[in-house]
């Protein structure tokens, strides 16, 4: 494990987000949270397309924590880890699906130096999502790609983790 | 103007775009206008790392505006004209140096970041200064990309 460069703070809780560093801006976290639950529990694109991409920015990023955890939600609609197993470089000569290719083309482009699709790329999405539906997907990959570049640049990530499965959230109580 | 093919109703293009999906927009900007409005951060420095990073992405919507926050506490143009090459210029303080070396890293690989360059923001900034920073730079960095995608790009005067 590297050594955190922000502890969470004296009375953080258990919980891995709220009881990690970001227990430090108490109004942010809530505002994030609330965030990341309209994106999970109250969006229109469905749940095992939004965690495709997460994993595949946690892989990409090499968030440890991201690419330990899965949400119940999207296991529950259908995600194996047979499929996720898949979401890795060479992913384009798998069996997946072209919608869920095309998902983690869009993904790659989006973290790559040069965020910007080409006239194909946007045509094929636009087969499978609808404009508001690829609005939500990207604006995602941007909320898990920050999140997981949070966890990695403050450090304290441990080397590896067991498998976890989360509750997908929701907005905070 | 976005490739997309349909719009929301909006007074700008980001709301055109981003309000496709009006309850996660409206989410999106509650946390993004935390930082300014609750002060989170110095607002020219949160300027000065929002801008630079709108630079490495060449994200020509979040270069064309301006925080009046930042305007207030005293940031000017001409110091924003140096800020493509800060590290020549003698107009950014040490913490200002330290916080747009993070945000670079942040943005090229925020895995490679190492204790020289996260230490110095650390020890300027405090750690609940410094967990406020890496939020903001998820969000200008995801913003960025974001407006690149979609190709949200400001209207012409």
């Amino acid at each position: 494990m590297t050594s955190p460069r922000v502890r969470p703070p004296a009375n953080a809780g258990s919980d891995p987000i709220s009881g990690s560093a970001l227990g430090h801006q108490p109004e942010a976290l809530q505002a994030f949270l609330r965030l990341y639950g309209t994106l999970w529990s109250h969006g229109i694109v469905d749940q095992p397309t939004k965690e495709m991409a997460r994993i595949r920015n946690a892989r990409t990023v090499d968030c440890v924590v991201c690419k330990n955890t899965r949400f119940a939600g999207a296991r529950e609609q259908g995600l194996t880890e047979g499929i996720v197993d898949k979401i890795r470089d060479g992913f384009e000569a798998s069996d997946l699906t072209p919608r869920q290719k095309a998902v983690l083309r869009w993904t790659d482009v989006f973290l790559s130096p040069e965020p910007e699709p080409d006239e194909e790329l946007r045509s094929e999405m636009l087969r499978h999502f609808k404009p508001a539906e690829l609005v939500e997907l990207t604006a995602a990959i941007s909320i898990f790609m920050g999140f997981s570049k949070i966890a990695v640049s403050l450090g304290g990530m441990p080397e590896s983790l067991p498998l976890r499965i989360e509750k997908t959230p929701d907005w905070p109580a | 103007m976005s490739w997309l093919p349909d719009q929301a109703p909006g007074s700008n293009p980001l709301e055109r775009v981003y309000g496709l999906r009006p309850n996660l927009f409206e989410a999106w900007r509650d946390f993004a206008l935390l930082f300014w409005e609750k002060r989170l951060l110095d607002p020219v420095l949160l300027e000065l790392v929002r801008l630079r990073v709108a630079q490495m992405h060449q994200a020509a919507f979040p270069l064309s505006s301006r925080r009046p926050e930042a305007r207030a506490a005293g940031l000017d143009e001409s110091k924003i004209g140096e800020l493509d090459q800060w590290w020549r210029s003698p107009s950014f303080s040490e913490t200002e140096r330290a916080c747009l070396r993070f945000a670079e890293q942040f943005v090229l690989d925020a895995k490679g970041m190492t204790d020289e360059q996260a230490l110095p923001v650390v020890q300027a900034l405090g750690e609940p200064g410094t967990v406020a920073l890496v939020e903001a730079l998820a969000i200008f960095d995801g913003f960025g990309r974001f407006c690149r995608m979609l190709e949200i790009e400001p209207e012409e005067a």
